[in-house]
């Protein structure tokens, strides 16, 4: 039988699992988009931010703001520091992407073992008490205030990033690094030094996402490669490189998987959404939106 | 001695696995990181043969080959579409897909509860119960394993699993399928890898889900860039260094939960290492 009073929900839970998967698929968009690199150690930044809130704010007792603040500027710092120590190197070797990539395997798989080593591998959550936060209801589904605000805070930094990208000269000069390095390189354009903001941008991002899931659901060490994957899902089949078109597949991703699931046990969502990515990595490889 | 027997069957399964790898990555260039997903296939296919019908180990080993193979067929079919990066990201969707299948199709492989009790192989009558002589048995399956890769590497198809890695298109602009030696290639590597399997699950008697996830895959993908790609010595290497090094570091005297995260902070900075100064491993003949 099929119980249709669920829709309302099952629609809310998509738009809330999208708006997180846009945020990863933001991040990682910004880098992709500029480097042509899947960047896999993307993943475990999300730990990081969500780790140094649960730091400063819980276990010091900061304030809520500074600690947020604090924890989107370590993940974006740590980012930074990977890329200076570890891709640019092999960027200016000419290295393959396939030798990025396992290198991206060894910063994510060394990070997600270092914060369970500072923290333990236990599940924790950042909000103070559960079930207190304010909860709203519409049309017969209920959305909590955090799950709110990530929305927001991703359609405001995909805003930014497209205004970015087309009024300033950064974001000229991101755009151009992602068309031809070489030539923006012969043109005059200091690419390390924006393909570095680029990281800290993009890093910060992510950690932004790992700190606004761990007040909505909690964090663990090992939150990052699947949330990566999604991440890197949504923007292959929205169009990889693409701001808008990493958004749009996190949202069509999101509602697959919550439909999907309608029917079946809610563990095959990461199974439905590699059959996704992999339909779409046949059928149409440039994703819906074009760069 | 009974520890050493422990580390030395583990190495002896992970070596069978770094072989069966390094023919896809290393001799044909395929960045194929699910080759825990055929290991699983292996492992479950044996135990649930065994617990459930109580048939022979070395039966269920060879339906459990023949299923891997099956699925590595359809599953190299698909991957073979795809080139470098995209090879990679599609390999980690059949290891979650098929990682999922374990855990949720709970009438047949009882989901995150294991399989417990899986016997022990026995051969006319001698069963392998003692660790010692299981070693043995291990050890001679990566012996087979180890003669079959060589013999593969070294003949005319090896070759051409080289020039496809180094050129596809040169390669088959001489008339090479280029499609049936990748295809062929990455169902021998999941037979092999599906023997791994049946191995271990029969030593360890319990398995469940969480010995096949993507992180394992990984591991294994660092025991062949560690022992070098497209060596078959550095497979085994490989594999000894890295089940050796979370031991050595329990020994220095980290508690047991902190030596297994020091594993993978380890192995995560091994590969970040190489990458930056020796890509091509300990012994490897192959950059990436």
């Amino acid at each position: 039988m099929v119980n249709m009073d669920i829709i309302p929900q099952l629609i809310l839970n998509s738009i809330i699992a999208g708006a997180i998967y846009s945020m990863i698929a933001l991040g990682f968009n910004l880098i992709y988009g500029t480097t042509k690199f899947f960047d896999l150690g993307y993943g475990a930044l999300s730990a990081v931010g969500g780790y140094s809130v649960f730091y400063f704010y819980k276990t010091l007792g900061l304030d809520l703001y500074v600690s947020i603040v604090l924890g989107i500027l370590i993940a974006g710092t740590i980012g930074l520091i990977v890329y200076k120590s570890v891709y640019s190197k092999l960027r200016e070797r000419k290295s393959s992407g396939m030798v990025l990539m396992v290198a991206a395997l060894g910063v994510l798989t060394a990070l997600q073992a270092i914060i369970a080593i500072l923290f333990t591998s236990q599940f924790q959550t950042l909000s103070q008490s559960a079930g207190s936060e304010r909860i709203f209801n519409i049309l017969g589904g209920v959305i909590t205030q955090t799950q709110l605000i990530t929305l927001l805070i991703g359609l405001v930094i995909m805003t930014i990033i497209g205004l970015v990208f087309r009024y300033t000269l950064f974001g000229k000069a991101v755009k151009a690094i992602g068309d031809d390095e070489e030539v923006s390189k012969i043109v005059g354009i200091n690419t390390e030094k924006i393909v570095s903001w680029v990281f800290f941008f993009g890093s910060a991002i992510g950690g932004l996402a790992g700190i606004l899931i761990g007040f909505d659901t909690g964090i663990e060490p090992t939150m990052g490669l699947s949330l990566l994957l999604k991440g890197v899902i949504a923007c292959i089949i929205g169009g990889i490189g693409n701001v808008y078109g990493g958004v749009l597949g996190a949202f069509l991703l999101a509602f697959i998987e919550n439909f999907g699931i309608w029917q079946i046990s809610g563990e095959w969502k990461d199974a439905i959404a590699f059959v996704v990515l992999i339909i779409f990595l046949l059928f149409r490889p440039q994703g819906i939106l074009k760069r | 001695m009974e520890y050493l027997i422990h580390i030395a069957i583990l190495i002896s399964i992970y070596g069978i696995l770094g072989l069966s790898l390094n023919l896809v990555v290393g001799f044909t260039g395929l960045l194929s990181i699910t080759q825990a997903a055929f290991y699983g296939i292996g492992a479950y296919t044996t135990a649930i043969l065994l617990t459930g019908t109580g048939m022979n180990f070395f039966l269920a080993m060879i339906l459990g080959m023949v299923i891997s193979g099956v699925c590595s067929l359809a599953i190299g079919f698909v991957l073979s579409k795809f080139k470098d990066d995209y090879y990679a990201l599609g390999s980690f969707g059949f290891n979650v897909i098929i990682y999922s299948i374990f855990l949720n199709w709970q009438s047949l492989t009882r989901g995150p509860l294991g399989i417990p009790g899986i016997p022990r192989p026995s051969l006319f009558g001698f069963t392998f119960s003692e660790n010692i002589w299981f070693l043995l048995l291990s050890i001679i399956f990566l012996i087979l394993v180890y003669f079959v890769c060589r013999f593969i590497t070294g003949s005319s198809f090896g070759r051409v699993l080289k020039s496809i890695r180094e050129d596809e298109e040169a390669i088959s602009v001489f008339g090479y399928r280029t499609l049936w030696y990748k295809l062929a290639i990455f169902v021998i590597s999941a037979m092999m890898a599906s023997i791994a399997g049946s191995l271990f699950a029969s030593y360890i008697t319990f398995i469940d889900p969480s010995s096949f996830t993507l992180s394992e895959s990984i591991f294994i993908l660092a025991i062949i860039i560690l022992g070098g790609l497209a060596n078959n010595k550095g497979a085994m290497i490989g594999a000894a260094c890295l089940i050796l090094l979370p031991e050595i570091l329990r020994f220095v005297g980290f508690p047991d939960d902190i030596a297994a995260q020091m594993r993978q902070v380890t192995y995560g900075v091994i590969l970040i290492l190489l990458m930056l100064y020796r890509p091509q491993g300990l012994v490897g003949e192959y950059k990436l």
